[in-house]
């Protein structure tokens, strides 16, 4: 009896928690169900976003932001100043772009990482910045400024893939960055 | 009762097995075997002296098309040992030692039933679940070393990384517990389903950032 009741309550409080997260999200089940590493970010996957993002900078992973700050940042009159450079696209082009940044931004990932900025950033206005962005900025705060503006092998932290050997795959655990010119920077 | 224990049992050391050998396979060009690695500082060097890996980091314009179209090439391996790999690998173990203590429970250890002198020391689950107790521990306390900067109160319960610390955390506590009330008891104690939520709450802290 007492093995019974206990089963019974480990049953009902894992039905409880996933029925939480079932109702907040489809995908729940995907995620619960593969040993596959979800901890970093979705890679990006979609070839016209790697080649016209990746074009003029990194490629930046849709899950790092969340849908709405590429619903601002991803329009023809938004293009028009991309962060100072008319990065105008044609309808098509633009369009598969918005489509597969919203469809995988971070409020829609069930990724570690993207769904940490998801909570992070659901109330205020939308980032439009990743570099901005709490989680981001306090992971790097304790990186010196000479290591990242003052080293010219990085020189922002918009350059992800400088440091993050394997932020082409999405992973930004702190045992693949490599810094140029600082080899053993975590000493 | 014997048969939910087995394949509880089975059931995490089977998820135990099965995330290490897919995080093995992700990453090919690490070692199956559990042999130590430490990255070969040469790459390091080699990779940071690399002067085209940062002539052509310009800041905008054409160049960054350039850049773009060039990405340095590094000879940079993350290293198979590191503290947040040994934080991971602690948890993983922890959970498989549980199911396996879980495996070697006794079977005729019930409230009432006992005949002999009950052993809290010396038999292979008493072992285990000391193991497991230290491992539990281990893998609490290395967390907080190596991933102090990833849990924040003031990111509230719904953040993934506090969620991790506080199942983890209380997983742990709750093996502590089954196995010192089990341990300072001459008469069988009902200890087992308390370590069993802590394993549960371990198995889970270790999904939500896995």
């Amino acid at each position: 009896m007492h093995r019974r009741s206990r089963i019974a309550a480990l049953l009902a409080v894992a039905l409880l928690t996933g029925s939480c997260y079932a109702a907040a999200e489809e995908d729940f089940w995907d995620w619960l169900l593969t040993f596959e590493r979800q901890k970093n970010f979705k890679p990006v996957t979609d070839k016209v976003y790697q080649e016209e993002c990746g074009a003029c900078h990194f490629a930046y992973p849709p899950g790092l932001l969340p849908a709405r700050s590429w619903e601002a940042l991803l329009n023809a009159r938004a293009l028009r100043k991309h962060f100072g450079v008319n990065a105008e696209l044609d309808d098509d082009t633009l369009k598969d772009i918005h489509d597969y940044a919203v469809d995988n931004a971070a409020d829609k990932s069930w990724y570690k990482r993207s769904r940490k900025i998801a909570v992070a950033t659901e109330d205020g206005p939308a980032p439009l910045r990743i570099t901005e962005l709490r989680y981001i900025s306090r992971k790097h705060q304790v990186i010196p400024e000479k290591m990242i503006k003052g080293n010219k092998g990085v020189k922002s932290l918009s350059f992800c893939d400088k440091c993050h050997t394997q932020a082409d795959k999405g992973i930004f655990d702190a045992d693949t960055v490599n810094i140029p010119n600082y080899p053993n920077w975590d000493d | 009762m014997n048969v939910a224990r087995i394949a509880a049992g089975i059931f995490m050391a089977a998820v135990s097995g099965m995330v290490h050998a897919d995080d093995t396979a992700m990453h090919p060009e690490l070692p199956i075997a559990a042999s130590f690695y430490t990255h070969d500082p040469q790459s390091l060097k080699s990779g940071a002296l690399n002067p085209s890996a940062f002539l052509l980091a310009a800041n905008e314009g054409d160049a960054l098309k350039e850049q773009a179209a060039t990405a340095p090439v590094t000879e940079f391996k993350p290293p198979l040992l590191s503290g947040r790999k040994v934080h991971q690998y602690l948890g993983l173990s922890t959970v498989a030692f549980a199911g396996l203590t879980m495996l070697a429970a006794p079977e005729d250890e019930e409230e009432g039933s006992q005949t002999q002198p009950r052993q809290t020391s010396g038999t292979t689950h008493t072992r285990l679940a000391r193991a497991t107790a230290v491992l539990a521990v281990a893998t609490v306390m290395t967390g907080l070393i190596y991933h102090w900067d990833d849990f924040h109160l003031e990111d509230g319960f719904s953040d993934p990384d506090n969620q991790h610390a506080l199942l983890a955390g209380t997983g742990a506590l709750l093996l502590l517990y089954a196995v010192n009330k089990s341990a300072h008891s001459s008469v069988p104690t009902s200890h087992a389903g308390i370590a069993e939520l802590g394993a549960v709450s371990m198995l889970a802290a270790i999904k939500l950032t896995w």
